[in-house]
């Protein structure tokens, strides 16, 4: 599995870290890591800021019901790939 | 150890729904009542945690602390609230009346389409909350509460109320807050306790009846997330002159939705000094509705979760936790933010 940062990646954990105002590096999250809880040690109020961030900046609404919401947030990569996928 | 505490501090919500909910539709309010004597007396023995934390918070309150009396009565109080819950979900006909002050601030908010959040506290009934759902049918009243209780509480809910059970939002998942931006965008309220702190959760200090004590910041990020105006909400059980039994809903305004970027540290800041002078205000109005039943300065709870030794200042700086809160004679550990 790769662990390197895609480009589309790399614009996502930019948005995370401005976003919540982490102390940390874009670059230096694994796009594999868990980012709710364990990994990124995201809680539930960190992960409603990425979903209103990503609708401000995509516009794409992440909705309460989504069947897929457990993978969305998993990581990462999880959630640039559904962005880049509800995006096109 | 924090499961510990955490089981005890339900454990009184627990008998007491269960108690509750089985005497009151049953036999009526007035029978129920005088249940209450007995059911209260033995918990009053049996829970001798419960009855020190109560006379720890006496002894801030109470001019020269509470005898037994007013420590029995007070556990009676809370036991007649836990009923009066069964009577105003179920809407029975022995449900007790109840007037709202402030509402008007509240319907003013909802018009301009933003919602409303309702920072709570244990301190009278939340539950009737509900009870202002009762005006106006189509007004959606979300509440969020921390897994396990909910659990408990959403088969009671169901049981008494179809529909109610849809009206609590679990902390838990990753999602789970999506939907109480959803109901906000919806023009719903949104209610959330303020006072409790729960093992590692991430504290602000106040003064609070004279001392120092710590509240959970989440509350004040989350109301901050939400853009949405908060409201000091409180149901406080009163008795009228006649004797009879009432609830006295308070809606009182706390801050506008949160600016945006770094202006949103003092807003948390400004948000939890309201909070905590609010919550005071209404323990001295009406002081036997505090239903913490364990000592809220002291306990390791009430002194706070997750502590850290080194400061990392930048997400603290970000999040904006508060650094001074509640004037005078307070200190705030605004607590780092996690690095992975």
């Amino acid at each position: 599995m790769n662990t390197e940062q895609t480009d589309f990646e790399r614009e996502i954990a930019q948005l995370l870290v401005s976003s919540l105002n982490l102390a940390l590096d874009p670059a230096a999250i694994d796009p594999q890591a868990p980012l709710f809880r364990e990994g990124l040690g995201l809680d539930s109020i960190d992960m409603l800021e990425i979903a209103l961030a990503i609708s401000q900046h995509y516009g794409i609404q992440l909705r309460s019901d989504d069947p897929e919401n457990a993978t969305i947030f998993a990581s990462l990569r999880a959630l640039a790939a559904t962005i880049a996928a509800r995006r096109a | 150890m924090a499961r510990a505490w955490f089981d005890k501090r339900e454990y009184g919500a627990a008998w007491g729904i269960r108690a509750g909910r089985s005497l009151a539709l049953m036999v009526g309010r007035r029978a129920a009542r005088f249940l209450l004597w007995p059911v209260t007396a033995y918990f009053f023995v049996v829970a001798r945690d419960g009855r020190q934390g109560l006379a720890a918070y006496h002894a801030h309150i109470t001019p020269g602390g509470a005898g037994l009396a007013q420590l029995f009565h007070h556990h009676l109080t809370f036991a007649r609230t836990i009923l009066d819950r069964t009577y105003l979900l179920a809407r029975h006909k022995d449900a007790p009346p109840y007037e709202i002050h402030g509402f008007e601030n509240v319907e003013q908010a909802l018009q301009s389409g933003t919602g409303a959040v309702l920072l709570g506290a244990h301190l009278g009934s939340f539950e009737a909350a509900r009870a202002a759902g009762f005006l106006r049918p189509d007004l959606k009243i979300q509440v969020i509460m921390h897994p396990g209780i909910s659990r408990k509480l959403n088969s009671i809910l169901a049981a008494l109320h179809p529909g109610a059970e849809q009206s609590v939002v679990t902390l838990g998942g990753p999602a789970a807050l999506l939907q109480v931006k959803e109901t906000l965008a919806e023009g719903g309220l949104v209610g959330v306790m303020g006072d409790r702190v729960r093992a590692g959760e991430e504290t602000y200090e106040a003064s609070f009846l004279g001392e120092t004590a710590s509240f959970p910041l989440g509350p004040l990020r989350l109301a901050a997330a939400l853009g949405a105006p908060v409201f000091f909400f409180t149901a406080l059980y009163r008795r009228a002159v006649d004797g009879s039994c009432y609830y006295e809903l308070v809606f009182k305004p706390l801050s506008g939705p949160a600016p945006p970027g770094p202006l949103r540290a003092a807003w948390m800041r400004d948000l939890g000094a309201r909070y905590v002078s609010a919550l005071e205000a209404y323990c001295r109005i009406a002081p036997d509705n505090w239903f913490n039943f364990y000592d809220f300065w002291q306990s390791e709870v009430g002194r706070g979760g997750r502590r850290r030794t080194s400061v990392d200042g930048s997400r603290e700086q970000g999040r904006g936790a508060p650094t001074a809160v509640g004037g005078a004679g307070t200190a705030t550990h605004p607590e780092p933010r996690r690095k992975p």
